[in-house]
């Protein structure tokens, strides 16, 4: 498998990546949960101004065969969600890191930010969980 | 995200297994076969046939051998449809139903000579359709042989298809109709080859001997087709508004609520399994229909999700997902009559919601 894992970024062992700038987290899905998830046809984006905690259920991702959830990486308020991705689904696959991001959260507890995986031990996780 | 936990991987390898892994498929455990889902991307796999040509293997499929001289007598008992309309060198799609008309399964024969049929059933379906055949045989001449694990099976659909497999065989195809066969040499192997299909696309199925199956796999594949799996064999086929056993047809639905009302024939003077209800089905109506459907909210509706109409239960969907031609969701559902016609809106609730559909004329796509 040749999946993509930029250092630069922070991982959730839910497969969400988390970009941080100031206070806030830019997060969409690795490129290891669009390969397992396969085309992905539908996503109901998180709606704004929702106030989630880490680990709740943000929004909804289809794919061809399959309804996933994607999880809130970090507590906080969804300011903003990337409408391209409406229209344009297939981004998540084909770039999962850039044009490919879901939504923009104003973090409430920057402490929750050093909970979350550096790109070595998401890639160790990953690798236990493909064995 | 959470995904799907690990495929049960114990299943019947077909002759292809091997390639389909080389291939990098992701494999699935379907009736008791390990198939390829899909190899690189079911959007991808789709467009191709819808623009070129791609390959199936279809070998999990049932084949079967009908012989004696009372296979037409025989058929015409089990089936819906009627084999006078049948002719050498000619198939014929049909339901085999129980008596209270709910069917067994749906299913093609092909007429090799009036004492010689070839037969092709669902994967899901095969022991069961075996064992009801030869019990419905009483004193008819005939016996039914069960090949399917002696031969592999393929199908090559697209609208390339037909210059795509010119080099390889050694008759003219182009004068092959619709749902006609022909026993040829491909690859210089003997197969079956008929010009049939369930993507709404012009293409081929072809049965040979399974100790054909990588060379003829590997022709195919060179031709610059591409490789399709069972994924985008279920997003054509709903495109085309094929039913699938198990969501349009079962055991608790009989051929004409699922809107086949032309394959059941009145075969006047010809007992059939199931004849009363379904004659009387086809005179009198039935209280609920499958019709075709859109989203009018965005969405993506799949089986067993629910209708309503004004906050009543009126049906449910039996196939839906993304139709990669029309960028549109798209679904089949049986529904009660009195919502059946074209332009109705209902609910349909996903998860917690309740988004608008309405109903359209299928297919959505053919192309045939």
């Amino acid at each position: 498998m040749d999946l993509k894992f930029p250092a630069d970024l922070k991982y959730a062992p839910t497969h969400e990546w988390v970009r941080m700038d100031g206070d806030m987290a830019i997060v969409g899905i690795s490129d290891y949960a669009q390969h397992k998830l396969g085309d992905i046809v539908y996503v109901e984006l998180p709606v704004i101004g929702a106030v989630l905690e880490k680990g709740n259920a943000a929004c909804e991702i289809e794919s061809v065969k399959a309804v996933s959830v994607l999880f809130m990486p970090l507590t906080g308020e969804i300011v903003e969600t990337n409408g391209n991705i409406a229209d344009n689904p297939a981004f998540l696959n084909y770039s999962p890191y850039e044009e490919g991001w879901i939504m923009k959260i104003r973090v409430s507890n920057p402490d929750e930010i050093k909970n979350l995986l550096s790109v070595e031990k998401y890639q160790e996780m990953i690798q236990k969980e493909e064995d | 995200m959470e995904f799907i936990t690990k495929e049960d991987l114990n299943g019947t390898k077909t002759p292809l297994y091997e390639t389909h892994v080389k291939l990098g498929a992701r494999m699935v455990n379907f009736a008791g076969w390990l198939m390829p889902v899909q190899y690189e991307s079911i959007l991808k796999e789709h467009e191709t046939v819808r623009t070129l040509a791609g390959v199936f293997d279809i070998s999990h499929m049932g084949e079967f051998i009908f012989e004696g001289p009372d296979v037409i007598p025989f058929l015409q008992y089990l089936m819906v449809n009627d084999l006078k309309l049948l002719e050498k060198s000619k198939g014929q799609y049909s339901c085999m139903c129980y008596e209270n008309g709910t069917v067994v399964d749906d299913l093609v024969y092909y007429e090799e000579s009036p004492e010689r049929f070839r037969m092709i059933v669902n994967a899901s379906n095969v022991e069961k359709d075996f064992q009801w055949i030869n019990k419905q045989i009483g004193n008819f001449q005939v016996k039914v042989r069960d090949v399917s694990k002696e031969r592999c099976r393929l199908a090559f659909q697209g609208p390339k298809s037909d210059d795509l497999i010119t080099p390889f065989v050694d008759t003219d195809l182009s004068a092959l109709n619709r749902f006609y066969f022909v026993f040829c040499n491909l690859c210089d192997v003997p197969a079956f080859i008929a010009r049939t299909g369930y993507t709404g696309e012009r293409g081929f199925e072809i049965s040979f001997e399974n100790k054909y199956a990588v060379t003829i796999w590997n022709a195919f594949l060179k031709t610059g087709a591409g490789v399709a799996g069972l994924g985008a064999r279920d997003s054509l086929r709903l495109e085309a508004c094929y039913c699938l056993y198990g969501h349009e047809l079962t055991n608790s639905i009989t051929p004409i609520e699922a809107g086949l009302n032309w394959l059941v024939k009145p075969k006047e003077g010809i007992d059939f399994i199931g004849k009363e209800v379904l004659i009387r089905q086809k005179k009198e109506g039935t209280s609920r229909i499958l019709v075709g459907l859109n989203l009018l909210d965005r969405g993506i509706i799949r089986e067993n999700y629910k209708l309503f109409k004004n906050g009543v239960e009126i049906g449910y969907v039996t196939s839906g997902g993304f139709s990669p031609t029309l960028k549109k969701t798209i679904g089949l559902a049986l529904v009660e009559t009195k919502y059946s016609s074209i332009g109705t809106e209902f609910d349909v609730e996903i998860r917690n919601k309740l988004l608008k559909a309405i109903v359209v004329p299928t297919p959505f796509y053919r192309n045939i």
